[in-house]
This record gives C-alpha cells, structure tokens and sequence, in this order.
C-alpha cells in the first residue's frame, strides 16, 4: 500500500464517516429529547436522495404523496383530539400544519416539478418534502406511546422503518438511483485528488455537529429539550411540552438525513433499502458516543469509516462481518464506563 | 397513465377470467414464481413484468399463468412452487429469479416431477437434474465471447471484482473455468454487497494489482459502482460485465462514467441493431414491442427477453403435449419434459435459439450471444 | 378444568389438520408452527422478560445449517443432529448471552442486532456452509421408519414439538423461577431483594429463547430439505419479533396467535392482495409495520388481551391452577437468640457527585428487638435501606450482618444472609396475583431450576411455597386476596402484601419502609400486632415511619436522622426529650 493508495483510502473512510456521523447525530438527537432508538433514520437519507433524484427528471415524487398520506393521518389524530379537548386552538393548529403547510408544499413541489428550475430549487423543495415527514410520524406513531419504555419505543420504530421502506419501494421501484452532483470541483493534495462533493459532505456534518453542539449546551431551548427527556413530568410542570421537543427533534432529523442524503446520492447508487445499513453503521458510532456526546460520536464515525474503506481494501468479502462483530467490545467498554447502576437507573 | 394501464389489466383479467370459466377444459396452467420484492426485486420484477403481457393464448392452447412472489426468499419460493403444484395444479412452472431460489424450487420440480423453467443460470448446479431446464445463457456460454474478446484485445491480467453472494462466486467460477490455459489470468479477485455505498477499497486494490482489464461479477444498478469507481480512479482499461447487467437503469445511474462498458448478452436487447438475416431479428422485435406497449418505450431489458423465452419454450412445449395428454395430469407433465427435451428443431425465442436435449437442458450456444458496448449512453452492438 | 377440556379439544382439532385442510394450508400451518416455536421464544424473552432480541432469526440459522451440515456432509441422523444442533445453539447462546446481558436494556438490543448481522453474513461467506447459495438435498426425516418428507406427515411431528414447548414454556411461568421471569420488568432493585440473581434469570431466558429458536431451525431444515441465508437476516428477526408484539401477553397461546397471524397475512398479501390489485404492491411489509404501530397504542397486551376483553370470557387474571394446598412444608431457618446482634453498621457515609445523603451513621440491630428510624423527608432513611441492602455502596464505612460484612456483595447475595425489606413506593408485579408475588418472596427458598419447572418435576417444592405465600397472607390479614391482582388491593393493602412476601423469605432482619402509611386506625392496630408478634418470634425489625404514634407505641429504640446525620438514637421516651431532636424534627411538627 502507497501512500497514494493510503491517502486515497483515507478520504474515501472520511467520507463514508461523514454520513454516518450525520446518521449517529440524528439518532442521538432524538435519542436524547425521545428516548426513542429510531432505526429508521437512514430512510430519510433514502427519501432525501430518491426525492432529488426524481426532481431532477422532472417527476413529481412519490415523496408527495407520503407526505399527503401522513399529513391527513395527522390531523385526523390532531382533529379527534381538538374535538376531545373542544379545544380551538389546537384545532387551527392541526389545520395549520397538518393541512395547509403540507398541501403548500406538496402542491407546490408537484407544480413547479418538470420545470427544470435549476439543481438549487430542487433542493430546497427536497428538503421542504422530507423535513415535515418526521414530525408527521412523531405525532402519528411515536407521541401517543411517549411515555412507554424505550424497548417499547424501539419496536415502533422498527415498524415505522417498515412501513417507510414499503413505501419507498411502491413510490420509487426497486432500482437505484443516482443524483446529479453537486459540484465537479476537484482538489489537488500532493499526489491525491479530493473532489468538492467529499469535501461538501464533510464539511457540512462538521458544521451540524458544532451548531447541535452549541444549541444543545447553550441555548435554553436545546437545553429544555434534553429536560424533557430525562424528566418528562419535571420539564412538563416546567412548561415544556414533550410532544413539542419530540417533533422539534424529529423535524431535525428527517432534516438531516434529507441533507445527507442530497449529499451521498450522487456518489452512490440509493436503493429503497439502503437506509437500514446506514442507520446500524451510524448506530454503531451513537454507541461510540454513549447514545449523548456528539463529539465522541463524530469519533467513532470516523473510526468506523476508516476501518471500513481499510477493511474494504485487505479483506473485502469479510467487511460485514468485521463492522458488526465489533460493536460487541465497544458495547462492552460503554458498559465498563457506565459502571454499574443498572440497578438504580431501573429503579 | 400509470393507472389507466393497470385499470385495463385488471379488466382484461377480469374478461379472461370470465371467458376461461365458459372454456376452461383445456387451460394450460402456467405458476410464476418470482421475487417481486425484496433485496431480488430488481431482477424479478421484470421478469414477472413480461410474464403479465404475454398471450392468453399460443398455438390454439390457452394458458393461464399464476404469479407468486417469494419477497426474495428461498424458502417462500419452495413454500409457492409445493402450492401451485399441489392447489392450482400448474403443468410447468417458471421462475427462480436468484439461484438460491431457483435451486429451492428445482429441488421440488424434481420431487413432484414438474418442468421447471429455471430464470437464474444454475446450469452446473442442476446437472442431473430431471425436469429442471434453464433459460438464460450458461455463464460460461456468456463468458466466452468476452474471454475471446479479452484475448483479441491481448489482454492477460484480469480483475475480479463481484457481488459477495452467490452470483459473484458463479461469476467468478466460470471466467476461471474458461481461462484455464488460456495465459488469462485472474490478479485480484474484490468482493462488494449490493448495498455497499462505496467499494473505494476494493478498486484501489484491483487497480493497484495492474489489471489489464476488469470483469465486474455484478448485477443491474449495483454493476454501476465499480464500474464508475474504477473510471475515476483513472482506470483505462476495458471494464467487462455480465448480461445480467443489460438494464436501463444502468446507463441512467452509471451516466457517462459507463461509457465503453462491455457486457455478453442474449441479442433482445439489441435486436433493432441485428442484422437483417440473424435467426432473433423477428422475435426480438416482436417481444420488445410486446413489453414496451406495457410498460412504456426504452424500458426492454435482458431479463424481459428470457423471461419470454421461458414463455415461449413452455407454451411450445404444452402445445406439444397436449396432442398425447390430457393437461393437469402426470402424463401431460412428463409429455411436457419430453417435449421440452426433444425440441430438436429448435426453439426460436427473442434472447436465443433453445436446442435442449435429454443431456442438455440449456441448449444455448454461442450463436444466441452477442458483445454489447455502452455507446453513446445506449448499449450498442459491438462489432 | 373446563380450560383444560377446551385445550384438549383444541390440539385435538388441530391434529385433525391434515384431515381437512389442502396440502398449501398444510404447508402454511407447518410454517406457523416453526414460527410460534419461535415467538414462544420471544413470549418469554420480550413480552414477559423486557429483553428485546434483534437476533432470534440468527439462532434458527444457526439450528438450521447446523443441522442441515450435519445432515449433508456426515449423513448423521435426525437424532444426532438434534442433539449437537442443541449443544451448538446452547454454547453459542450462552456466550451471547454472557457478553450481553450485562448490559442494560437497549443497549442489549444493539448487541443482539450485531450478533443477528454477524452471523446472518457468516452463513452467506462459509463456504462450508454452501455460501449464498445454501445447502440443498438435505434428507428428510424419518421417525420410527415413517418418513416424513410430506408435510401431512411432518405436521404431527412439528406441532407434537410446538405444543410440548409451549407446554413447557407454561409451565415455566407458573413455576418458582417463572414468578422470577415475570418480576423482571418490576424493575431490578425489587427482584434482586427477593434473591434472584438477575444476570442468571436473563441468560436463562435468552438461552431458553434460543433453544427454541433453534428447534425451530431444526425443523426447518428437515421440512425445507434445502437452506440459505436469507430466511435468518434480520428483517425475519424484526418480523418474530412483530409476531411476539402482535400476539400480545397474557398467555403463551399469544405467542401462537401472533405467529399465526403473521404467517397467515403474508401469505395472503404477498399472494393474493397483488393478483386482486394487478401490481407488484410490496404491502405486507407495510401492513405489518402499521398494524404494530396500531396495537401498541391501542392495545398494548395485543391481540390476545384484545380477544380476551372483547370476547370477555376468560378473568382478566388467571386464578392460581396449582391451589395452595401445600401447607408450610419449607424447610425454616434456625432463629437467631434474642439479643443477639444481627446488623451493625459503622460509620456509614454516602455521597452523590459531591453531595452527602449520609454522614457517619453508626447502629445496631439485634434480634428480637423493633427499632425504628425516623427523620424528615430527604433525612436519608431510604438511603440507608439501600446501602444495607446493597443496591447501594457505601462511600465509607461498613456494614455487617451476623458478623459478615455485607458492604459491597450483591443485593441477591445479601438477601440470602436473611434480610429483607419492603419498598417506600410499593414495588408489586401487576400482572401476578397476589399469591403469587407473596410467593416471590420464597424465591431462596426452594431450588428447583428451569428443566425441572418446564417438566413440572417440582410440584411439590412449588406446592410448598404457594403453601408459605398463602400461610404469610393469612398471617397479615389478607386471606381471600389471593387471586386477586396487587393493583386491584387499596395502597395499603399493597404495603401490608409487600411485607407478607418480605416474611416469605424467612428472614432474621425486616426492614419496614412506610408500612403504615396508607392504612386505616385498625388496619394500623392490627399492624403493630403483627410486629410485636415477630419480634417475640425473635426477628429483628427496622421501621421507617413518619407516624410518631405508630412508631413510639412499638419501638424497644430509635434512631433520628436529620439532613443525613444521626443526631439521636435511644429509648423512645430519651428521644423524645432530647432537645435537638425537638429543634430539629419534632419541634417543626409541634
């Protein structure tokens, strides 16, 4: 292996990092505000990469009508409740933003698609499709059981991963797809090429780990959404509303993975399914960070990256194989450093 | 659109339905077992796409064809091949869209003495077998036209890189089997996952083995990676594939970085591009025009073309058949494999010319290949 | 009796099966079958353990092409196989298990994904192993000379094997380390300090979980006759894992009729649903994934706690099948001599980051003597509970029972010394009769293990402690309550059970946290009785209690607490007097 080689792969694990740092955020963002393992957040980057991609033909995507689908469950789930609580407010609430908000965009994407407006537009109506897709299913699967047990909250979250794949597989078919660069641009570093998308990748999920880093130590509101989520009656007696941090936090990160996966899907063929493996190998770098640093978690993305791309070169058909079985000792580090409070933390 | 086509098949269904109720005497049952979901669903879905636009009807016989999906797993195709078999009471039954799946269901052909057309290219592995037949070329059939070209191109360093499932392994097997003293040799052999977002690794590895060429064991959209991988890290050597990445969607996804790509495939995909006087120009048409009425122009691909063939071997077959025996019985089955067996004057279908013998249950030779080259972002006849 | 009658008649319709029914419906039921043994698994694992697995598909893979390799490549015998499949499978999940079942909850769940892809990728790249493309040809079983290869025949064998395992599952259940099983999602403080080994119980259930898994695999092997990756991946893991959610709790019956569900669906959605429509609708895996959304918030005990409210036919809670006929035959400790010293705690301190719930707390319990601890809320009484009975450790000091020092072993371990306690927030499993969580209580007192309880081989021994719980809640008071659920009883009740099931375990030192709150003036007469009557019996009781009338009426001593510090500890009369205390506690009161 030469240094070409070396650094080559270097940058190839950096990026791979990258995204899974972008999956590991997500998942201990809402972690942290939801209690809730959300194995479905590579389905994001799935629907961020295949909406875009779909754009860019000119077609409406299929993203519309998830969209549409989800936004009248959730305001029949809003509108029953208004009607339990006579309450006006929350009833123009659920028409605002279970209705008008997704019918503006939805109706607005399938408009202006076609119309070759240009890749940034279509970005932005990317983003303005799958960011409201996460506080949707919030409010629909996860917000009724907000008070269950994380193991309870997990098992919905594997069947909202179904359901998502299921939906991306009817709306998008069963082939891949690619999108259009965002850049050509390319670097020269010594005798390495570095292209401008890599970069793009890298410095985006930096700048989302600062940002997520300051709101979160900060500002009151990243703050008062940790509260809710260690405390739920306390933060609630505070005035902070579980069922707001949740869809706060969801909306971040269908956010994230929508951005991810504008930024991976033109590198990278996306296939309805790929989003699971994702959400695992970015699952495996929230552990790094005991499910709450980001910072360690970035860490261990780029950890995982880097074993990857090397493991990819020395021994390719063991790579799976190697990722997972490793998870297993850094379970068990997080477990030596967490000490034992089992029994307190049941209590 | 989309819904008007569908809303027409399901009246046409109905009308058939009706219509075969007052007839149903002769039907001849047909059971499609494919993966229409699942990891397989790229390949079974136009499989199974071609099998819903074929006739009703073919030499005189109608036909009725059962569609089953397995979700791309083996054992749910064993659990549908024992139901057609045992409830609808199929005389032949086509499908197997991977070769775990195509093997589970030979392994119940063979038990419950059924024709099976076989859609995966298990020929080594169903050697023996009875009333297993296998549509698509061998990939040693495929593979040689390739070696050939390999060899005029003076190529004699060959990178392997494939999927790390049983289609890699298949691939991979057959292109050392044909090479064998040949001065083509394999200097490093990659394996990557469907899935897998990035095989940097893998192609630096191929590349920093000096390959003079590099054959990719893959399948459809994912064939596309390596392929776009290795162009930019400025490999400038012919990128060889297999037929079974001969989709659109491989041009789409792959762009101009596919461009020069070389792939064997059954002429279907190029039939417009034949010569006037090649044996498949007439079929080849005539199926393309068939599929892409469906499901919209540009769309033909190679497993729509075999997936025909299988039709076509089977139908001509059952017509055979149903001169000696009556259809639903074990004599008309095995009046069926006879048929298939013996069809010495050869099977004319769009992919290939089928000559299958009681030894051979392929009867595909090089005449039924053809070198395709990505020209222009279209798969171009090379010549 | 009639519960008998009615599943009597139900294996009886169901071994009629093949009678009937097609050959498909046949095959179908068959796959039920290997599904429910798997979902028996996950009854017990998930729906009455807590403990979710990601990785049961992975045991049934490695039953399956252990047994398949076997088959194949030695030609061993149906028998053999079963054997080493078993062994296999029992090693392998007994290293699973020790590496994961230390960690806590979810974090557990990730380790089994891990260990679900790991080896779902190992099958695909062990050549050994056929690679991607499996293992074919396998021969198929052949019983007492009858061969099995049609499913009409291999239908007797599997569901004589389901049905056996869900007998023995049941069993289980209804057996001393059963009631372990259920208290587990109770939370690990109370289990731990009615002696069970926690770590034990959990590695016990994901073994038991995954020999079931893999009596799955070995008849898959056998009915498939050919096996590759694919079924064992991780999404088939999810999928057990929705038949367990689907199926519900309450009875093992569920884990049936999830998996019956399940199976049933998918063969109609992916099947027929698509031919009815004329597409290629993947629906199934939608259709699962919002039915268990729906479920979950509708009905959390699934579909089985929704049949049985909707058909309302059967209680709500089982009445206990083995009556408590069994009077006290538990063997009973040797009682200590009054006065003699049981607990001494020295110098006691506890800080939390910094902050100190207790400073240097020095006293003494001995036999036969009632001393109560008393101080404002936030005094540290609970704390000191938990430090004697080793949920915490003590920053400094230490703390001695009978002269061993008991600092720092484990809370099961030092419930075995004889200690036990009751719980200021009451800690009753809700979904156990009241007999049965009194009989939680015996837990150290009996041995029989989990073979012996799937066999029902301990019935005496269980018969035994049902006795003890049943003799204990007569002896508080609550006779009659038996069969009714903890949440059904008054808070006080609850508190008065909490202390039936403490004396359930034979203890030489009680500790009391709050009995008597909640309780009515009689109820609390009656209380003090029962005390005065166990210390004359030569127990050792520690009470924590804020009724001043209660504890000074009862107490030979008692220690005052304030912000963590003793600031008093004498007769009640001297403690009473004492001027700080008055300043401190009482005098706030006054």
């Amino acid at each position: 292996m030469d240094f070409g080689i070396f650094t080559f792969l270097l940058q190839d694990g950096l990026n791979s990092a990258a995204i899974y740092c972008l999956m590991a955020i997500a998942i201990i963002l809402v972690f942290t505000t939801t209690r809730v393992l959300f194995v479905a957040q590579g389905d994001f980057l799935v629907l961020g990469a295949l909406t875009l991609s779909q754009l860019q033909l000119g077609r409406v995507p299929g993203t519309v009508w998830i969209l549409a689908g989800l936004a009248l469950l959730a305001f029949a789930m809003e509108g029953a409740q208004a009607l339990r609580e006579r309450s006006r407010r929350r009833a123009l609430r659920a028409v605002l933003f279970c209705l008008l908000v997704p019918a503006l965009v939805g109706g607005g994407v399938a408009w202006f698609s076609g119309k070759e407006l240009g890749l940034a537009i279509d970005i932005l109506a990317t983003i303005a499709l799958v960011g409201p897709i996460g506080p949707l299913l919030y409010r629909i699967a996860f917000q009724p059981l907000a008070d269950k047990s994380i193991l309870v909250l997990m098992v919905v979250a594997t069947a909202v991963h179904f359901v998502i794949i299921s939906l991306s597989l009817i709306f998008f078919g069963a082939e891949g797809w690619r999108t259009p660069a965002l850049t050509d641009a390319q670097f020269a570093l010594g005798p390495v090429l570095i292209s401008g998308q890599v970069i793009a990748i890298i410095v985006t999920s930096l700048l989302l780990i600062v940002v997520l880093f300051l709101f979160f130590s900060n500002s009151v509101y990243g703050k008062s959404l940790i509260a809710t989520a260690s405390n739920r009656v306390g933060a609630r007696l505070m005035g902070i509303s579980t069922a707001q941090s949740g869809m706060l936090s969801f909306a971040m990160a269908s956010a994230i993975g929508c951005v991810s996966g504008i930024l991976i899907g033109s590198i990278t063929t996306i296939y309805y399914d790929t989003g699971l493996v994702l959400t695992l190998k970015g699952l495996i770098a929230a552990v790094f960070g005991g499910l709450a640093s980001f910072p360690a978690a970035a860490a261990g993305a780029v950890i995982l990256g880097l074993i990857e791309s090397y493991s990819a070169f020395f021994a390719s058909a063991y790579k799976e194989i190697i990722l997972f079985s490793l998870l297993i000792p850094l379970l068990m580090w997080r477990f030596v450093l967490a000490g034992h409070q089992d029994l307190e933390e049941e209590a | 659109m989309e819904f008007r086509k569908k809303m027409g098949h399901v009246l046409a269904a109905a009308l058939s339905v009706s219509v075969m109720a007052t007839a149903a005497a002769a039907e001849i049952r047909i059971g499609v077992l494919l993966s229409t979901t699942g990891p397989n669903a790229s390949i079974g879905i136009p499989y199974n796409n071609m099998l819903t636009v074929v006739p009703d009807t073919f030499g005189g016989e109608s036909f009725r064809l059962i569609h089953l999906n397995d979700a791309s797993d083996p054992s749910t195709s064993v659990r549908n091949a024992r139901k057609v078999i045992n409830e609808d009471k199929v005389d032949i039954i086509i499908g197997g869209s991977s070769s775990p799946a195509a093997l589970a269901i030979a392994e119940v052909a063979e038990e419950t003495q059924t024709p099976f057309l076989a859609l995966s290219a298990v020929n080594q592995q169903v050697k023996g077998m009875d009333w297993v037949f296998v549509v698509p070329h061998a990939v040693d059939t495929m593979l040689t036209p390739v070696v050939n070209d390999m060899k005029a191109e003076g190529v004699t360093r060959v990178g392997y890189i494939g999927y790390s499932d049983a289609w890699g392994d298949i691939v991979l097997g057959a292109f050392q089997a044909i090479t064998e003293g040949t001065g083509i040799s394999v200097v490093a052999e990659e394996r990557f996952a469907r899935a897998d977002t990035s095989v940097a690794g893998q192609v630096l590895k191929l590349v920093a083995a000096r390959p003079d060429a590099v054959l990719v064991g893959a399948s459809g959209v994912a064939a596309a990676l390596p392929n776009v991988t290795l162009v930019e890290r400025g490999f400038k050597g012919p990128i060889f594939h297999t037929h079974a990445t001969i989709i659109p969607e491989f041009l789409r996804v792959g762009g101009a970085k596919v461009e020069g790509a070389i792939a064997p495939s059954g002429p279907f995909v190029v039939g417009e591009q034949l010569p006037e006087d090649h044996p498949l120009k007439a079929t080849a048409a005539a199926a393309a025009a068939l599929y892409e009425a469906a499901f919209g122009a540009g769309s033909k691909n190679a497993f729509a073309g075999y997936s025909y063939d299988a039709f076509v071997l089977a139908a001509t077959a059952a017509v055979k058949a149903a001169e000696t025996a009556e259809p639903g019985t074990g004599a008309y089955r095995a009046a069926v494999r006879a048929a298939i067996e013996n069809s010495g004057d050869e099977v004319i279908g769009a992919t290939a010319i089928y000559a299958m013998t009681p030894e051979d249950h392929t009867g595909v030779d090089e005449r039924s290949v053809v070198l395709v080259q990505v020209t222009d972002g279209a798969f171009k006849l090379k010549p | 009796m009639s519960r008998l009658v009615f599943a009597a008649a139900a294996i009886f319709a169901l071994f009629a099966a093949p009678l009937v029914f097609s050959e498909h419906r046949i095959v179908l039921m068959n796959y039920v079958g290997i599904a429910t043994l798997v979902a028996t698994g996950l009854y017990l694992l998930t729906s009455i353990g807590g403990l979710i697995s990601f990785g049961q598909a992975a045991f049934v893979g490695v039953g399956a092409y252990t047994t398949a390799y076997l088959a194949t490549a030695h030609a061993m015998p149906a028998g053999l196989t079963l054997v080493i499949m078993l062994a296999v499978n029992f090693a392998l999940a007994l290293l699973v298990g020790a590496i994961t079942l230390r960690l806590s909850g979810y974090y557990l769940s990730i380790a089994t994904i891990a260990w679900g892809l790991g080896a779902y990728y190992l099958f695909g790249t062990l050549d050994m192993l056929g690679g991607h493309t499996g293992i074919g040809n396998i021969p198929g079983i052949t019983v007492l000379g009858v061969s099995l290869t049609q499913a009409r025949a291999f239908f007797y064998l599997e569901w004589s094997i389901v049905i056996a395992m869900m007998i023995a599952v049941h069993n289980l259940l209804h057996s001393r380390e059963g009631r372990a099983v259920r208290a587990l999602k109770s939370g690990g403080v109370m289990v731990s300090a009615m002696g069970i080994d926690i770590f034990r119980t959990r590695i016990a259930i994901f073994v038991a979980a995954a020999m079931l898994a893999a009596i799955a695999g070995w008849l898959f092997a056998y009915m498939q006759r050919f096996v590759s990756p694919a079924p064992f991946n991780l999404i088939a893991s999810m999928e057990y894992l929705f038949m367990a959610v689907i199926g519900g709790t309450g009875s093992v019956v569920a884990a049936l009729l999830g998996a019956g569900i399940v199976v049933a669906l998918k063969d109609v959605l992916t099947n027929t649903l698509p031919k009815l429509l004329g597409s290629n609708v993947n629906i199934e895996a939608l259709v699962f994934g919002v039915a268990v959304v729906a479920i979950l918030q509708w009905s959390p005990g699934g579909l089985w706690s929704l049949a049985r409210r909707v058909g309302g036919v059967l209680p709500a809670l089982r009445t206990p099948d083995r009556s408590p006929s069994g009077g006290r035959t538990l063997p009973r400790k040797l009682r200590k001599d009054p006065g003699a010293e049981l607990l001494s705690i020295t110098n006691v301190g506890k800080r939390f980051a910094g902050l100190v719930a207790i400073d240097d707390v020095t006293m003494s319990v001995r036999a036969g003597e009632i001393v109560a601890l008393i101080g404002p809320n936030g005094a540290g009484k609970t704390t000191l509970f938990n430090i004697i009975t080793g949920v915490l450790k003590p920053s400094s000091g230490t703390v001695s029972f009978c002269g061993d020092q008991v600092s720092g072993r484990l809370p099961n371990r030092i419930t075995e010394l004889g200690i036990s306690r009751t719980f200021q927030h009451v800690k009753l499993v809700p979904t156990m009769t009241t007999l049965e969580n009194v009989a939680l209580g015996t837990h150290l007192r009996g041995r029989a293990g989990f073979v012996a309880a799937s066999l029902r081989a301990e019935r005496a021994e269980n018969a035994g402690m049902l006795g003890e719980a049943a003799a204990q809640i007569a002896r508080v008071g609550l006779q009659g309550k038996e069969a009714l659920s903890p949440t059904d009883l008054p808070l006080g009740d609850q508190r008065i059970v909490e202390i039936a099931r403490a004396l359930a375990s034979d203890p030489y030192l009680l500790l009391l946290d709050e009995p008597a709150a909640g309780l009515r003036l009689t109820e609390k007469r009656a209380l003090a009785d029962l005390l005065r009557s166990l210390r004359a019996e030569g127990l050792g009781i520690v009470l924590v209690e804020h009724d001043m009338e209660f504890v000074m009426g009862l107490a030979d001593r008692v220690v005052v607490m304030n912000f963590g510090r003793q600031i008093a500890e004498g007769t009640p009369a001297d403690v009473q007097s004492d001027r700080e205390v008055i300043r401190a506690y009482l005098g706030e009161e006054a």
